[in-house]
């Protein structure tokens, strides 16, 4: 089975590109059962986020047209769609997968969701029957290493937006944004992202205060917040404990008496000051207060470009354990391939030894049960001991890739191709049909043996005798 | 049978002192999984070697320093635990652990030289005194040290310095809220014992006793208590002056643990 994986992400592709080939979560699974209907496709997925469409596939002989695909699917012209597409096969494929899952491709290397979005994509194809043994190896391999990388890595535990970092302060200083009040100064774009964090994060409430009244009702219509009148302002201010400015004053709108008044009316209780106007609102000296935390646009900046490098170290350590991850699963792909060669090198000798015994059961019936057991127990130790180098030595050279190794050792016991040596195929075709089937069910004692080839006397077959000496002209 | 028990409750300390580190410094989820049941582990068989060292002795009062030590020290890791689980924090066990640890090591080694035979130990107004005024230290240890992280947090951001060492500091709400929990919590065991340990002076001794170091610090402590309490309430105190404050009342508490090789009279041997 082949592994062949087709998209496009924000690296590659506009974003008016990715928006048409986008699939919402709920039509995941429907999509995954259309291209199943596709020739060729035994297995597939579709990863749909808003940075990338991918569409990962096993398929047996013929490659799918995956292009066409999504030419015929999403109804985007070939041409548009072409350059901006990648391919990815086999290997390539799988460890595209794996840094996909580990977010090591993504816009925002590190962010959390992608790992989320893999399962889902995972959940609606499992669900349609869109997965089947490669794929489930595959994307559980994928979701091991991902796992890995962000329990042994630190890629995702710090914040790279204003915004986020603004969160990651205000709960550095309150613990939980529960029921905290954010006060709104001056509608600027960022400090409304900032305070639209914030609430999403669970801030409690937010007040807005704008020179402009009716942008101040505007913007408190959308968030459902309270308007503060401007003029009101240093009254009010101390009822927030976290402080987002960001008016067009030329001047400083807070300055040290201002702060040392909230302070004194919230009782000391700690308040967080975002400054993103620029020129700034508040004056720096605020922050020796003692309870008072000014950070602005500078200081997010420099956290989040600190952070940033961190998370670039970070995903260096989580490169090197997605290599190791790569690793043990082609290693454990490639020891299942020898699996069978293993089973059909134990069966065939098996079958030797059942036939050597069988040959020798005129000269062993003189023999009492015990040391019949006894020669059983000695044929089949040395049958182990024989096998015991080849077979360590098969899995060995799957373990290391040595694809010459096994097919030397596969070709050496005739297990190329089919599951039975041929001496072995000799000897059931000498002692019948019968007894073929018997030996690939479960291997016969010497009493049963005896039996056997009594009845296959009875019917006509080669007696004992002659299977002896057939041995010994072998021999 | 109990110094069994204490040994394998220090080995236990040990091990979650180390995973307390590895989980705050290396942020390893699987150490973090691992902190807490360690701690429980080393605290419930702590809490057997005590109660059997007492049962063996017939008395509720711990005497020695072994002893009181051991005490000391399930009282700081019981502290602990419920900051741990109170505030999902295993910040505090840094401090804590160790602490719990090296308390331990000492009585676990061999049993107390000293032993004392006073009728008083048998006292139910001295076992409330000792109790109450060991619950008190070990508040007054996580009052202080909440109390300098908050500094150490805020100093942090104050200076705005990228996340590094210092990241795994706890918030500073929940560093205050500690605090002064642990300092309430610390006055109220102090008063009791203080009011206990007075009775008992009265019967025994009189007004004599008063004059002793041991006996005076306390009450300077207790004083202090007082004053950083009324402070801290009625001007919502916090930072480097309320960090002066416990600090002031700490070293006054180290002073009347150590007033002990001073004092006259507040021995338990036997007249």
């Amino acid at each position: 089975m082949k592994i062949l994986l087709t998209g496009l992400n924000h690296k590659t592709a506009p974003v008016e590109l990715r928006e048409r080939l986008a699939i919402a979560p709920e039509a995941l699974a429907a999509e995954t059962r259309a291209l199943l209907t596709h020739p060729g496709i035994r297995e597939g997925l579709i990863l749909s986020t808003c940075n990338r469409v991918e569409v990962l596939v096993c398929y047996e002989d013929r490659e799918p047209e995956l292009a066409s695909y999504l030419n015929q699917r999403f109804t985007v012209d070939a041409q548009s769609l072409q350059p901006h597409l990648y391919h990815h096969r086999e290997s390539e494929a799988v460890r595209h997968l794996f840094r996909v899952a580990a977010s090591l491709d993504s816009m925002v290397v590190g962010e959390p969701q992608i790992l989320g979005q893999v399962k889902e994509s995972y959940t609606a194809a499992r669900s349609v029957g869109a997965v089947g043994g490669n794929l489930e190896r595959l994307l559980q391999g994928a979701f091991a290493a991902a796992k890995k990388v962000r329990t042994e890595t630190q890629i995702g535990s710090s914040s790279v937006s204003i915004a986020s970092v603004a969160v990651d302060l205000a709960r550095k200083i309150f613990g939980s944004l529960e029921g905290k009040r954010v006060l709104l100064v001056g509608a600027g774009k960022m400090s409304e992202l900032a305070a639209r964090h914030l609430m999403q994060q669970g801030a409690g409430s937010l007040l807005i205060s704008n020179r402009t009244q009716e942008r101040a009702v505007h913007l408190a219509q959308n968030f459902n917040a309270h308007v503060v009148r401007f003029d009101d302002l240093y009254a009010r201010a101390d009822e927030a404990d976290i402080l987002i400015t960001s008016t067009g004053s030329t001047e400083f709108i807070f300055r040290t008496p201002h702060a040392q008044q909230f302070l004194h009316r919230r009782r000391n209780r700690p308040m967080f000051i975002i400054d993103i106007a620029v020129p700034r609102d508040v004056d720096p000296e605020i922050n020796r207060l003692d309870g008072i935390f000014l950070y602005d646009i500078d200081d997010l900046q420099s956290v989040a470009a600190s952070n940033l490098s961190d998370r670039a170290r970070e995903a260096q350590r989580a490169e090197a354990i997605l290599e190791q991850e790569l690793a043990r699963y082609h290693r454990r792909v490639e020891t299942l391939d020898v699996v069978p060669a293993l089973v059909d090198l134990q069966t065939a000798a098996e079958d030797m030894r059942q036939a050597e015994l069988r040959r020798a059961h005129s000269r062993l019936q003189s023999l009492t049960p015990a040391q019949q057991d006894a020669v059983d127990a000695i044929t089949r130790s040395l049958m182990n001991k024989f096998l015991h180098h080849p077979l360590r030595t098969l899995k060995a050279a799957a373990h290391d890739g040595d694809f010459a190794a096994i097919e030397a050792i596969r070709a050496a016991f005739g297990l190329n191709g089919s599951r039975r040596i041929p001496i072995a195929q000799e000897e059931n075709s000498e002692s019948g049909a019968s007894g073929s089937s018997e030996v690939k069910g479960r291997h016969p004692g010497p009493s049963e043996i005896a039996t056997k080839d009594e009845a296959s006397a009875a019917e006509g077959n080669s007696p004992p005798r002659e299977l002896a000496a057939a041995s010994d002209n072998n021999d | 049978m109990f110094l069994l028990w204490l040994r394998i409750a220090a080995i236990l300390y040990g091990l979650a002192s180390v995973s307390a580190f590895a989980a705050v410094f290396g942020d390893r989820p699987r150490w973090q999984r691992l902190c807490i049941p360690l701690a429980v582990s080393a605290w419930l068989v702590h809490v057997v070697s005590v109660v059997e060292m007492l049962v063996l002795a017939h008395r509720w009062m711990p005497v020695g320093m072994h002893e009181v030590q051991s005490i000391l020290a399930l009282l700081i890791a019981t502290v602990f635990l419920v900051i741990a689980l109170r505030y999902r924090t295993l910040s505090f066990g840094i401090f804590a652990l160790p602490l719990a640890f090296l308390l331990v090591v000492v009585p676990a080694l061999g049993p107390d030289r000293h032993t004392f035979h006073s009728p008083v130990i048998r006292s139910g107004w001295l076992l409330l005194h000792i109790s109450a005024l060991l619950a008190a230290y070990a508040a007054l240890i996580f009052s202080l040290l909440a109390s300098l992280l908050y500094l150490t947090q805020e100093r942090r951001l104050k200076d705005k310095r990228s996340p590094g060492f210092l990241d795994w500091l706890p918030p500073l709400d929940t560093m205050d809220q500690i605090a002064q929990k642990t300092l309430v919590f610390g006055f109220y065991a102090m008063t009791v014992g203080l009011f206990a340990g007075s009775i008992i002076a009265q019967e025994s001794v009189g007004p004599s006793y008063f004059a002793d170091p041991k006996i005076w610090l306390s009450f300077v402590m207790w004083g202090l208590y007082v004053v950083m309490l009324f402070v801290r309430r009625s001007t919502g105190l916090r930072g480097r002056r309320a960090v002066y404050l416990s600090s002031a009342v700490f070293v006054v508490m180290l002073c009347v643990w150590a007033a002990n090789l001073f004092s006259s009279v507040h021995r338990f041997s036997a007249p």
